[in-house]
C-alpha cells in the first residue's frame, strides 16, 4: 500500500494466464477453502437458518468497515470508528426511554456522529493531527462521556418500554420483509450499495484515491486536499453511528463499551479485503468479502465452543498472513 | 479543547511573540500551572510522600511510554506495546506462584519482550508489512496467548516480599522502581545521543530517504529500536507483576498504549523542533501520573480519568503540530 492504485493500474496487470488467476485471485479461493473445511468438520455451519443469522449479524460489522474503510483510503485511520458506534447505539436507546419519538432515535445519533467526523475532519485535517493520535483521543473522550452518561456503565435497556414505543424502531433490525426476509439484510446492501458509489464511482472518491497516492500531486492538480481529508472523516462518523443504531435496534439493549472489539474485526476486514484486488488496493467489494469472511469465522468458533483467545490468534494469523501474501505478490517495479 | 483553541486564536493575532513562546514552552508552563492549582486545592498534594508516590505510579507507564520512544524515533510504531507488558505480567505472575526464582523470571521477561521485538522488526523489514499492521497482528496473537495463559482469571500474588520489592519497595525514602526508570532513562538517552548508532535512528526516522543516501540502513536502525523497545516492554512486563501483586485478567493494553502515547508526543512539545526525547518524555510520564492522582485527590472520578487524559493527547499534539500546517495522514501503514 507504499504506492498509488488506480484504475489504469488495474487494468495493466497481466491476468490472463492460469497462474495469473490463481495469483491474483488465489487469496479469495483460500478463504472459500478454509469455509468449506469449516463446514466439513461442523454440519450445522452451512445450515440455510445459520447463514441467513450470520448475514444478518454481519451486517453492523460491514456498516463498520466501511465506515473505516472511507478514512483509511486516505492514508488516515479512525480508530474512533468502534466507540461512535457505542456511543451512537447508547444515544439511539436512551432517546426512546427518554419518550423521544423514534425518528429522534435514527436522527439523533446520525447527528452525533456527525459532529464527531466534522470535530475529528478539523483537527486531522486543517490543525494537523496525526489521525493515530488525534482519533485515540477522540475514542478517549468518547468513552469517558459514555461512562459518566450511563453512570460507570449501566447498559440501557428497551425491554421494558411498552412495545408500541419500541417497534419501529427496533424493525430495523429485527423486522421481516414478505417471505421471511429480513429487513436488516436488505439495509446492509444499501449500504454497501451507496458506499460503492461514493468510494469507487464518484468524484469524491477519485479524489480520495488521488490523496492516497501522492498528497503533493494532487494539490498541485488542484485538489482541495483538506476537504477531501476532513470529508472521509465525517462520511466515517455518519457511517459508524448508523453502525450504532443498528446495533441497538438488533438486540434491543444498549451496552457501554460493548462494540469495541467491532474496531479489531474492522481492521481485519479491511485488510483481508486488501487481497480481492490485484494491486493491493482497499477496496468496499473487497471490506465486504472481508467482513463477512470474519463474521461466519466468529460463528464457526461460537458454534464449536471455541474461545476468544483461539479467536485473537486465528485473526491475528489472518491479517498477518494476508498483508505477507499481498506484499510478496507485488509486481516488481 | 477550550484552551488549545485559545492558544491558537492568540497565536494567530500575535504571531510574532506570543505565538512562539506559547507553542513552544507553552506545555511546560501549562503543566506548571495545573499541577500549581491541583496543589493549591488539595494541598497534601506537594508533600513529599506524595510526590514519591507519584514517581512510583509513574513508573510504568514511563516505561512502556520509554519503549514506544526509541520505535517512533527510528520511524515505527508499535501498537502491540500493551499486548507485550500484559502477557509478560501474566506469564511472571504465574511463574512466581510456580515457586521460580525472582532473576529466572527477569530473564524470561527480557527473552519475551527480545522475541517480541525481532517479530515485529522482521515483519516489518523482511516481510515489508507497515508497521500499524504487523504491530496489530501480534498484538492480536499475544492477547489470544495471554487469555489462554491465565484462562480469563487474575493471578493474584500473596506473600513473595523479594518479588514485589521490584515494583514496591524502597531503597531509603526512593521507590526502587523510579530508580530502573531514571536508569532506564539515562542509558537510552546517552544511546540516542551520544553514539553513532542512536543519531542514526534520528535520522532514519525523520527522513528515511535521505538517510538512506548517506549510506545508513535504515531497517538496521528500525530492528534495533524494535529489540530495544521489547527488551524494555518484556521488564516492564514483571515489573508491573510486580507492582499490582500479580497479574490482572482484564486486558488493558490499550489503555497503556495512549497514555505512553500521549507521554511521547507531550515530551517532544518540550523541545523546540518537536524532536522526541527520552527525557521529554519521562518527564511528561511522570507528569501525566502525577495530573491522575491530582485529580484523583480532587474527587475527580475515574471515568471521567480517560477523557481527561484523551483531551490532554489531543492537545498536546495541537500544540506541536500547528506550526507544521499539512494535513494529518499517517505514513505507518
Amino acid at each position: 500500500m507504499s504506492r498509488s492504485a488506480t484504475a489504469t493500474e488495474l487494468a495493466a496487470s497481466p491476468s490472463g494466464t492460469r497462474l495469473g488467476i490463481l495469483r491474483d485471485y488465489g487469496s479469495l479461493i483460500g478463504m472459500g477453502l478454509v469455509l468449506i473445511v469449516f463446514a466439513i468438520v461442523k454440519s450445522e455451519f452451512m445450515v440455510f437458518q445459520n447463514i441467513l443469522g450470520v448475514l444478518t449479524q454481519s451486517t453492523i460489522l460491514i456498516v463498520l468497515s466501511l465506515a473505516m474503510l472511507m478514512v483509511m483510503s486516505v492514508r488516515a485511520v479512525d480508530l474512533s470508528a468502534a466507540q461512535v458506534a457505542d456511543a451512537a447505539s447508547i444515544i439511539a436507546a436512551a432517546s426512546l426511554i427518554h419518550d423521544l419519538p423514534v425518528w429522534a432515535a435514527y436522527l439523533l445519533p446520525v447527528a452525533f456522529g456527525l459532529i464527531v467526523g466534522a470535530v475529528n475532519g478539523a483537527l486531522m485535517s486543517y490543525l494537523g493531527v496525526p489521525a493515530i493520535i488525534g482519533t485515540l483521543g477522540m475514542m478517549f473522550v468518547i468513552r469517558s462521556l459514555e461512562l459518566i452518561y450511563t453512570n460507570g456503565g449501566q447498559p440501557q435497556i428497551l425491554f421494558t418500554l411498552p412495545r408500541g414505543v419500541t417497534e419501529p424502531f427496533l424493525y430495523l433490525g429485527q423486522g421481516n420483509l414478505a417471505a421471511k426476509l429480513p429487513f436488516l439484510l436488505v439495509f446492509a446492501v444499501i449500504v454497501s450499495v451507496a458506499a460503492f458509489l461514493l468510494r469507487e464511482r464518484s468524484v469524491l472518491g477519485r479524489r480520495m484515491d488521488a490523496i492516497n497516492g501522492n498528497v503533493r500531486t494532487s494539490f498541485l492538480a488542484g485538489v482541495q486536499i483538506k476537504k477531501v481529508f476532513a470529508s472521509a472523516f465525517v462520511i466515517s462518523g455518519v457511517l459508524a453511528a448508523i453502525a450504532g443504531i443498528v446495533i441497538t435496534s438488533r438486540t434491543g439493549i444498549a451496552v457501554p463499551r460493548g462494540s469495541e472489539s467491532y474496531l479489531l474485526e474492522g481492521f481485519v476486514a479491511i485488510y483481508l479485503g486488501t487481497l480481492a484486488s490485484k494491486t493491493n488496493r482497499m477496496n468496499v467489494v473487497g471490506t465486504l468479502i472481508g467482513a463477512l469472511f470474519v463474521s461466519f469465522l466468529n460463528n464457526w468458533l461460537t458454534l464449536m465452543g471455541i474461545g476468544a483467545e483461539y479467536k485473537n490468534i486465528l485473526s491475528g494469523c489472518f491479517i498477518l498472513i494476508a498483508i505477507a501474501i499481498g506484499a510478496l505478490r507485488q509486481p516488481k517495479s | 479543547m477550550k484552551s488549545a483553541v485559545g492558544i491558537n486564536e492568540s497565536g494567530v493575532s500575535a504571531k510574532e511573540r506570543w505565538g512562539k513562546v506559547i507553542t513552544k514552552r507553552g506545555t511546560l508552563a501549562g503543566m506548571i500551572l495545573i499541577l500549581l492549582v491541583l496543589g493549591i486545592l488539595s494541598p497534601q498534594f506537594f508533600a513529599i510522600s506524595n510526590l514519591l508516590e507519584i514517581l512510583k505510579q509513574g513508573s510504568i507507564l514511563t516505561m512502556v511510554a520509554l519503549s514506544q520512544t526509541i520505535v517512533l524515533v527510528a520511524g515505527g510504531f508499535d501498537l502491540s506495546a500493551g499486548a507485550v507488558v500484559h502477557f509478560v505480567s501474566n506469564l511472571s505472575a504465574g511463574m512466581i506462584s510456580g515457586g521460580q526464582h525472582v532473576t529466572v523470571v527477569l530473564f524470561m521477561g527480557i527473552l519475551i519482550g527480545c522475541v517480541a521485538g525481532v517479530l515485529n522488526a522482521v515483519l516489518v523489514n523482511q516481510f515489508k508489512i507497515p508497521p500499524f499492521v504487523a504491530t496489530l497482528g501480534v498484538m492480536f496473537v499475544l492477547a489470544g496467548i495471554t487469555l489462554a495463559y491465565n484462562q480469563g482469571k487474575a493471578i493474584p500474588l500473596k506473600g513473595y516480599p523479594e518479588f514485589t520489592y521490584l515494583g514496591q519497595g524502597y531503597v531509603g525514602p526512593i521507590p526502587f522502581i523510579v530508580i530502573v526508570v531514571m536508569a532506564m532513562m539515562l542509558a537510552m538517552h546517552l544511546h540516542l545521543k551520544r553514539t553513532a548508532a542512536g543519531l542514526r535512528m534520528y535520522a532514519a526516522g525523520q527522513n528515511p530517504q535521505a538517510a538512506r543516501i548517506r549510506g545508513i540502513s535504515t531497517s538496521k536502525s528500525l530492528f534495533a529500536a524494535f529489540v530495544i523497545g521489547g527488551l524494555i516492554l518484556g521488564l516492564t512486563g514483571v515489573f508491573h507483576a510486580s507492582y499490582n501483586y500479580g497479574s490482572s485478567a482484564v486486558a488493558s493494553g490499550l489503555d497503556f498504549l495512549i497514555s505512553a502515547l500521549a507521554a511521547a508526543f507531550l515530551g517532544s512539545t518540550f523541545s523546540k523542533t518537536g524532536e522526541l526525547s527520552v527525557i521529554g518524555t519521562t518527564c511528561a510520564g511522570m507528569f501525566i501520573a502525577a495530573l491522575s492522582n491530582g485529580l484523583i485527590i480532587n474527587g475527580v472520578s475515574n471515568t471521567a480519568m480517560s477523557g481527561i487524559l484523551g483531551s490532554i493527547l489531543v492537545i498536546s499534539v495541537i500544540l506541536s503540530v500547528l506550526h507544521k500546517r499539512e494535513i494529518g495522514q499517517v505514513t505507518i501503514f
